[in-house]
Protein backbone atom coordinates (compact mmCIF):
# COMPACT_ATOMS: atom_id res chain seq x y z
CA UNK A 1 0.00 0.00 0.00
CA UNK A 2 1.13 3.44 -0.66
CA UNK A 3 0.86 6.39 2.25
CA UNK A 4 2.00 9.60 2.77
CA UNK A 5 4.34 11.18 4.76
CA UNK A 6 4.55 14.69 6.32
CA UNK A 7 7.03 16.40 8.71
CA UNK A 8 6.37 19.49 10.60
CA UNK A 9 8.88 21.87 12.49
CA UNK A 10 12.66 20.33 13.80
CA UNK A 11 11.36 16.71 12.12
CA UNK A 12 10.78 18.77 8.39
CA UNK A 13 14.06 20.63 8.52
CA UNK A 14 15.59 17.30 8.99
CA UNK A 15 13.38 15.44 6.98
CA UNK A 16 11.89 17.54 4.08
CA UNK A 17 8.07 18.36 3.87
CA UNK A 18 7.17 14.70 3.39
CA UNK A 19 7.04 11.93 0.23
CA UNK A 20 4.92 8.38 -0.24
CA UNK A 21 6.04 5.53 0.59
CA UNK A 22 5.10 1.78 0.00
CA UNK A 23 4.14 -0.03 2.96
CA UNK A 24 3.09 -4.09 4.04
CA UNK A 25 -0.76 -4.44 4.63
CA UNK A 26 -1.71 -3.65 8.17
CA UNK A 27 1.84 -1.84 8.75
CA UNK A 28 1.26 -0.08 12.37
CA UNK A 29 2.55 4.19 12.53
CA UNK A 30 4.76 2.66 15.34
CA UNK A 31 6.15 0.53 13.54
CA UNK A 32 6.51 3.23 10.40
CA UNK A 33 8.07 5.53 12.93
CA UNK A 34 10.82 2.45 14.12
CA UNK A 35 11.86 2.37 10.51
CA UNK A 36 12.31 5.36 9.63
CA UNK A 37 14.42 6.07 12.95
CA UNK A 38 16.16 3.14 11.64
CA UNK A 39 17.32 4.95 8.61
CA UNK A 40 17.99 8.28 10.44
CA UNK A 41 18.79 7.51 14.35
CA UNK A 42 19.16 11.19 14.95
CA UNK A 43 15.30 11.84 14.83
CA UNK A 44 14.76 9.00 17.79
CA UNK A 45 16.07 11.69 20.14
CA UNK A 46 12.87 13.86 20.33
CA UNK A 47 9.56 12.32 21.08
CA UNK A 48 6.86 11.93 18.44
CA UNK A 49 3.75 12.15 18.56
CA UNK A 50 1.26 10.43 15.21
CA UNK A 51 -1.55 12.10 13.13
CA UNK A 52 -3.45 10.31 10.69
CA UNK A 53 -5.78 11.77 8.18
CA UNK A 54 -5.53 15.05 10.52
CA UNK A 55 -6.45 13.12 13.86
CA UNK A 56 -4.34 12.15 16.49
CA UNK A 57 -3.23 8.48 17.06
CA UNK A 58 -1.40 5.84 18.62
CA UNK A 59 1.38 4.02 17.49
CA UNK A 60 -0.73 0.78 17.68
CA UNK A 61 -2.75 2.20 14.78
CA UNK A 62 -3.17 0.32 11.34
CA UNK A 63 -2.41 2.29 8.33
CA UNK A 64 -5.06 2.01 5.01
CA UNK A 65 -3.59 2.32 1.82
CA UNK A 66 -3.81 6.60 0.93
CA UNK A 67 -3.19 7.52 4.46
CA UNK A 68 -1.65 10.53 5.13
CA UNK A 69 0.80 10.42 8.35
CA UNK A 70 2.15 13.10 9.96
CA UNK A 71 4.94 13.36 12.61
CA UNK A 72 5.27 15.99 15.12
CA UNK A 73 7.51 16.83 17.55
CA UNK A 74 5.99 18.43 21.03
CA UNK A 75 3.85 21.13 19.94
CA UNK A 76 4.51 24.54 21.31
CA UNK A 77 1.83 26.96 20.07
CA UNK A 78 0.53 30.04 22.17
CA UNK A 79 2.31 33.16 22.95
CA UNK B 1 -14.28 31.47 13.98
CA UNK B 2 -11.14 29.56 14.55
CA UNK B 3 -8.24 30.59 12.07
CA UNK B 4 -4.73 29.97 11.53
CA UNK B 5 -3.69 32.89 9.49
CA UNK B 6 -0.41 34.14 8.32
CA UNK B 7 -1.63 37.88 8.68
CA UNK B 8 -1.84 40.11 12.26
CA UNK B 9 -4.34 38.77 14.74
CA UNK B 10 -7.53 40.63 13.66
CA UNK B 11 -8.53 41.50 17.94
CA UNK B 12 -11.91 43.27 16.71
CA UNK B 13 -12.79 40.21 14.36
CA UNK B 14 -12.52 37.73 17.59
CA UNK B 15 -14.81 40.20 19.07
CA UNK B 16 -17.00 40.58 16.74
CA UNK B 17 -17.14 36.60 16.37
CA UNK B 18 -17.81 36.28 20.18
CA UNK B 19 -21.06 39.04 20.21
CA UNK B 20 -24.15 37.13 21.59
CA UNK B 21 -27.24 38.92 23.26
CA UNK B 22 -27.13 36.93 25.71
CA UNK B 23 -23.94 36.69 27.17
CA UNK B 24 -23.08 39.53 30.03
CA UNK B 25 -18.92 38.73 29.98
CA UNK B 26 -16.55 38.44 27.29
CA UNK B 27 -12.94 37.24 28.89
CA UNK B 28 -10.38 37.71 25.83
CA UNK B 29 -6.51 36.11 26.05
CA UNK B 30 -3.69 37.75 23.64
CA UNK B 31 -0.37 35.91 23.69
CA UNK B 32 2.12 37.84 22.59
CA UNK B 33 5.71 37.65 21.84
CA UNK B 34 7.91 38.25 24.61
CA UNK B 35 11.77 40.26 24.33
CA UNK B 36 13.88 37.40 26.43
CA UNK B 37 13.20 33.88 27.22
CA UNK B 38 15.04 31.58 29.08
CA UNK B 39 18.08 34.17 29.72
CA UNK B 40 17.87 34.77 25.79
CA UNK B 41 17.43 37.87 24.44
CA UNK B 42 14.38 37.10 21.65
CA UNK B 43 14.69 38.44 17.92
CA UNK B 44 11.69 37.28 16.65
CA UNK B 45 9.49 34.14 17.07
CA UNK B 46 8.53 31.72 14.27
CA UNK B 47 5.39 29.56 13.91
CA UNK B 48 4.16 26.87 11.90
CA UNK B 49 1.46 25.22 11.84
CA UNK B 50 -0.34 21.96 10.41
CA UNK B 51 -2.89 24.50 9.73
CA UNK B 52 -6.21 22.37 8.85
CA UNK B 53 -5.51 19.95 11.80
CA UNK B 54 -5.05 23.26 13.92
CA UNK B 55 -8.52 24.56 13.05
CA UNK B 56 -10.21 21.30 13.59
CA UNK B 57 -8.42 20.70 16.74
CA UNK B 58 -9.24 24.43 18.08
CA UNK B 59 -12.99 23.56 17.09
CA UNK B 60 -12.62 20.75 19.36
CA UNK B 61 -11.11 22.09 21.97
CA UNK B 62 -14.00 24.96 21.89
CA UNK B 63 -16.60 21.74 21.90
CA UNK B 64 -15.43 20.54 24.33
CA UNK B 65 -14.82 23.89 26.71
CA UNK B 66 -18.90 24.36 26.25
CA UNK B 67 -19.63 20.73 27.53
CA UNK B 68 -17.39 22.24 30.63
CA UNK B 69 -19.08 25.51 31.39
CA UNK B 70 -22.29 27.01 29.66
CA UNK B 71 -21.00 28.94 27.61
CA UNK B 72 -22.10 31.22 24.74
CA UNK B 73 -19.36 31.92 21.91
CA UNK B 74 -15.97 30.88 21.72
CA UNK B 75 -13.27 32.24 18.98
CA UNK B 76 -9.59 31.43 18.54
CA UNK B 77 -6.89 32.57 16.01
CA UNK B 78 -3.09 31.83 16.01
CA UNK B 79 -0.75 33.72 13.71
CA UNK B 80 2.27 31.45 11.37
CA UNK B 81 5.07 32.90 10.33
CA UNK B 82 7.74 35.53 11.91
CA UNK B 83 5.85 36.92 14.69
CA UNK B 84 7.83 40.14 15.73
CA UNK B 85 8.71 41.07 19.39
CA UNK B 86 5.59 42.52 20.95
CA UNK B 87 2.82 41.52 18.64
CA UNK B 88 0.09 38.89 19.23
CA UNK B 89 0.84 34.76 18.22
CA UNK B 90 -3.11 33.26 19.47
CA UNK B 91 -6.15 35.15 20.65
CA UNK B 92 -8.94 33.49 22.25
CA UNK B 93 -11.86 35.39 23.05
CA UNK B 94 -15.17 33.78 25.30
CA UNK B 95 -18.48 35.15 26.05
CA UNK B 96 -20.60 33.10 28.58
CA UNK B 97 -23.71 34.53 30.58
CA UNK B 98 -21.48 35.47 33.56
CA UNK B 99 -17.71 36.29 34.21
CA UNK B 100 -16.74 33.52 36.20
CA UNK B 101 -17.41 30.41 33.32
CA UNK B 102 -15.65 33.14 30.65
CA UNK B 103 -12.39 33.59 32.75
CA UNK B 104 -12.30 29.60 33.77
CA UNK B 105 -12.59 28.50 30.16
CA UNK B 106 -10.25 31.02 28.24
CA UNK B 107 -7.72 30.02 30.88
CA UNK B 108 -8.49 26.38 29.77
CA UNK B 109 -8.48 26.88 25.85
CA UNK B 110 -4.83 28.59 26.27
CA UNK B 111 -3.25 25.49 28.05
CA UNK B 112 -4.98 23.10 26.44
CA UNK B 113 -3.80 25.03 23.04
CA UNK B 114 -0.22 24.65 23.66
CA UNK B 115 -0.65 20.88 24.80
CA UNK B 116 -2.37 19.39 21.44
CA UNK B 117 -2.99 22.13 18.34
CA UNK B 118 -0.01 21.44 16.04
CA UNK B 119 1.32 24.71 16.44
CA UNK B 120 5.40 24.71 16.68
CA UNK B 121 7.44 27.86 17.75
CA UNK B 122 10.64 28.76 16.31
CA UNK B 123 12.67 31.51 18.26
CA UNK B 124 15.49 33.21 17.08
CA UNK B 125 17.44 34.65 20.08
CA UNK B 126 21.18 36.05 19.58
CA UNK B 127 23.56 33.71 18.20
CA UNK B 128 20.92 31.22 17.42
CA UNK B 129 17.78 29.27 16.68
CA UNK B 130 15.45 26.73 18.44
CA UNK B 131 12.32 24.86 18.14
CA UNK B 132 10.54 25.60 21.68
CA UNK B 133 9.59 21.59 22.85
CA UNK B 134 12.05 19.86 20.59
CA UNK B 135 15.27 20.32 21.94
CA UNK B 136 15.93 17.54 23.36
CA UNK B 137 19.24 15.89 21.71
CA UNK B 138 19.89 19.21 20.73
CA UNK B 139 24.04 20.32 19.74
CA UNK B 140 24.34 22.76 22.47
CA UNK B 141 24.02 21.76 26.57
CA UNK B 142 23.87 25.32 27.24
CA UNK B 143 20.54 25.29 25.02
CA UNK B 144 19.09 21.89 26.64
CA UNK B 145 19.58 23.22 30.09
CA UNK B 146 17.61 26.37 29.43
CA UNK B 147 14.66 24.32 27.36
CA UNK B 148 14.57 22.47 30.47
CA UNK B 149 13.73 25.09 32.22
CA UNK B 150 11.37 26.93 30.72
CA UNK B 151 9.47 23.63 29.81
CA UNK B 152 9.35 23.29 33.81
CA UNK B 153 8.07 27.64 34.17
CA UNK B 154 5.40 26.69 31.25
CA UNK B 155 3.77 23.50 33.31
CA UNK B 156 3.77 25.84 36.34
CA UNK B 157 1.67 28.59 34.58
Amino acid sequence: MRVRLRYFAALRERMGTGDDRMLGAGTTVGALWDMLVAEHPDIGAVPVRFAVNERYVEPSHRLSDGDEIAFFPPVSGGG
Amino acid sequence: MFAITDRSIDVQALLDAVRDPAAGAVVFFLGTTRNQNAGRRVVRLEYEAFARMAEREMRALAAAARRQWPLRKVAMAHRTGVVPVGEASVGIAVASGHRAEAFAACHWLIDRLKEIVPIWKKEHFRGGAVWIGAQQGGPEPTRRRASRRRTRRTRNR
